[in-house]
């Protein structure tokens, strides 16, 4: 994708009345946990806290881990989930989930979390009005990882998938592996074929199959689903999207059966192949109660590579053998499968396909309902944060400044938009408005401004032609 | 006394038992249930099915019948040819396949007959079967002799729970010693595990209730008292209170799987490795 060199960073646009204000919180990049205003002004950096995501609470807390496991025996485990106060203090942590014993580290309780977590009290772990999390008192969803075999999938070690719940002690008092329930995940052969070969092996530890991916999780909650009669939408049932399936699913809290599903093919079913293929996904929650679009799920369909099928000149093997190269939010009836809202790169404004990847982020990422109808997209390769209207208006952008040394990228994982109310320690801020730029008169120092020295006229020559039948590529169906 | 051995086409397990009866120099009938003994077998099941074990993948030969006892599985036929009933408690039907032999409890047994349980496995070890061995504790001078002559390749100790109340849980008595020989021996096999079934314990007053999160504790703050160590694999296993012969026990609620997990909690204190068995 065509990418200046040069650009703005911090708040770029800003319309202080057509948004939701508030305060954003997000991961930056080897920085910590850092909370910006709606001008982008950073009122608070928890240094060097990570999260994977950090999440606001009332009361000024956040939600982070003290640090991530050796990536040489284990990839994307966080030690622990903590929550910190306003200055710093742990005020709750969790970490027994598994005894780490790794060479040339300290032995330690580990809680190998990964994506997600939830606090009792609210549903998907951003504002919602009237769901507050508890901060006090509560269990705790948490998404982690778990090693183990599973001869039905592969026959090699499998870095899995686990949802646990645990209690504000720290007993974990409910537990859920991903890779129990395979045979309802509805994979082809050739899909379990490849699954066997190769469950997408990653270096660490001396090699594990990330097989499924999940990044996101999260409960029901109150819906009209349910109230209407469908067991599916039980309020306790948790939602859950597996990023290199492509599948998004519902399991039932009691049995842990798999009640819903999307994925991981798309193209069973006319209604399916109407939604289009969802790749490489992240965030995938059903809207809470109290914000509109309640009872849809809303999904950052990433596309990028994922998916396990037949092979394609892509996907020499079979694995990550769906792509795509841009990116769709996607707000779904999950009963009929209608896309009910969508923000693509043709609401964003770019000509599709020819421009589709100016919207586009092949991984991480996330989208959060806003109170007002307005959507906070976090488009996370490239650290920009847009908040746009329900009629796709871009009334908010903000892009990282923060690259990491590590990793040559200022991206943001996930961010999250939180009231104002929500930091007591902090007085209002004021609220300025950013007008847009206009990008074909904006210079930088020692540019020559627009405009030409000279202009001559030739005869004889025809106006250009417009549409895009004038390109020699593809058209936006094809 | 005629032996009938039933065999499976191809069953190596089946060929190992015969190779038995042949150094023996016992005379059998073989029928294999796939092609000339399939009607024989046929009516004699139907005749004997209550006392024919039917594993989830069918019914495990081979199976010998001598007109008086009916054994099934490697193990059991072949302790059968070697001791009769002698070695009844030593040895039940195994349900593992390929290269492994199980069905072999090391404390289930008459002390007395340690000599014919060595040969037994010597024998089943020497036909390139890997041996799982099972012990809820008693007999650990047995064990200390297999260890010695490297005979099993899997050990699975059950310790039922605090020494003080074993009796209330099994319903026999146990040699505080004979058991913690059992545990300390236990990590010193190729492959091992402790585990703990949240077994029903008879109260005073002949109720029943099921073990505590803290004995369950207790039991293995024990092992790691005993072997240093708190980092072996231990199974908290559920209990199925169908399987049950004691009525009292027969009848209680079995445990939901969430309940397991402040069990496994509590466990962790003292064996950080602590999981629950799924069955």
């Amino acid at each position: 994708m065509t990418y200046p060199s040069v650009y703005p960073t911090g708040v770029t646009i800003y319309d202080p009345a057509k948004c939701w204000n508030g305060y954003t919180i997000l991961q930056a990049m080897e920085q910590g946990a850092l909370l910006i205003n709606m001008n982008g002004a950073e009122v608070q950096l928890w240094k060097g806290l990570h999260g994977f995501p950090n999440k606001l609470l009332p009361g000024g807390y956040v939600f982070g881990s003290t640090g991530q496991r050796n990536p040489s025996f284990g990839m994307q485990d966080q030690r622990d989930l903590v929550q910190v106060d306003w200055e710093g203090n742990i005020v709750w942590r969790f970490n027994r989930h598994e005894y780490i014993e790794d060479p040339g580290e300290a032995p330690q309780w580990m809680a190998r979390q990964h994506h997600d977590f939830q606090r009792e009290g609210n549903t998907v772990g951003y504002y919602v009005p009237g769901m507050e999390p508890l901060v006090d008192r509560g269990n705790t969803l948490i998404l982690c990882h778990k090693n183990l075999k599973n001869p039905k999938i592969s026959e090699k070690l499998l870095l899995d998938d686990a949802i646990i719940e645990v209690t504000w002690d720290g007993d974990i008092v409910w537990e859920w592996v991903c890779s129990d329930h395979f045979d309802q995940y509805g994979f082809s052969e050739a899909a379990k074929n490849i699954l066997a070969r190769d469950p997408n092996f990653r270096p660490s530890g001396g090699g594990m199959g990330d097989w499924m991916h999940i990044n996101s999780m999260s409960v029901l909650g109150p819906n009209k689903w349910h109230d209407a009669g469908d067991p599916r939408f039980h309020p306790d049932n948790i939602i859950w999207d597996g990023r290199e399936t492509n599948i998004i699913a519902i399991i039932d809290k009691k049995t842990g059966k798999i009640v819903w599903k999307l994925g991981p093919d798309y193209d069973s079913s006319k209604e399916l192949r109407k939604l289009g293929w969802i790749v490489g996904q992240h965030h995938a929650h059903l809207i809470p109660r109290g914000l509109p679009g309640e009872g849809n799920i809303l999904v950052f369909d990433n596309g990028g590579w994922a998916g396990y099928g037949s092979p394609n000149p892509c996907a020499p093997t079979g694995i990550k053998s769906a792509l795509r190269d841009y990116s769709r939010v996607l707000e779904i009836d999950p009963v009929s499968l209608q896309i009910v809202w969508q923000y693509t790169p043709a609401e964003a404004g770019f000509v599709m396909p020819y421009d589709s990847n100016r919207f586009y982020s092949p991984f991480i990422s996330g989208a959060q309902r806003l109170p007002n109808g307005n959507t906070l997209i976090t488009e996370g390769s490239g650290g920009r944060l847009i908040e746009v209207t329900a009629k796709h208006e871009l009334v908010w952008e903000y892009i990282s400044p923060y690259w990491g040394h590590g990793l040559n990228l200022n991206m943001v994982y996930r961010s999250y938009r939180a009231p104002y109310g929500w930091v007591p320690q902090l007085d209002r801020p004021e609220e300025i408005a950013i007008e847009r730029i206009d990008v074909t008169k904006f210079r930088v120092p020692g540019a020559a401004p627009v405009g030409r020295l000279r202009e001559t006229v030739v005869e004889g020559v025809l106006p250009y032609q417009g549409g895009d039948n004038a390109l020699c590529v593809g058209q936006a169906e094809d | 006394m005629s032996i009938t051995l039933f065999t499976s086409t191809g069953c190596i397990r089946c060929k190992i038992v015969k190779r038995f009866l042949g150094e023996r120099g016992l005379a059998y009938a073989e029928k294999d249930i796939k092609a000339e003994g399939k009607e024989d077998f046929q009516k004699f099941y139907v005749a004997h099915r209550k006392s024919i074990y039917r594993g989830q993948e069918g019914v495990e030969f081979p199976l010998l019948f001598d007109g008086v006892a009916i054994r099934q599985g490697l193990a059991a036929v072949t302790a059968y040819i070697l001791a009769g009933k002698g070695l009844d408690g030593f040895v039940s039907v195994g349900t593992l396949h390929q290269e492994w032999v199980d069905g072999l409890l090391v404390s289930g047994g008459d002390p007395s007959r340690a000599e014919e349980f060595m040969e037994l496995l010597r024998y089943l070890k020497g036909n390139n079967m890997k041996i799982r061995l099972d012990t809820k504790g008693k007999n650990s001078h047995i064990l200390s002799r297999i260890l010695d002559e490297g005979l099993a390749a899997l050990v699975v100790m059950e310790v039922p729970g605090p020494g003080a109340l074993y009796r209330r849980i099994t319903g026999e008595e146990v040699d505080p010693s004979d058991l913690a020989r059992s545990i300390a021996l236990t990590p010193k096999f190729p492959q091992y595990q402790f585990q703990i079934t949240v077994a029903p314990v008879i109260e005073a007053d002949g109720t029943a209730r099921y073990l505590t999160p803290g004995e369950v504790a207790e039991t293995a703050r024990q092992i790691l008292e005993i072997t240093g160590s708190k980092k072996h694999p231990y199974l908290i296993r559920p209990f199925k209170p169908e399987s049950a012969d004691d009525p009292r026990l027969k009848g209680l609620d079995p445990m939901a799987v969430q309940a397991l997990y402040s069990y496994r909690t509590a466990a962790r204190e003292y064996q950080v490795l602590a999981d629950l068995g799924k069955e």
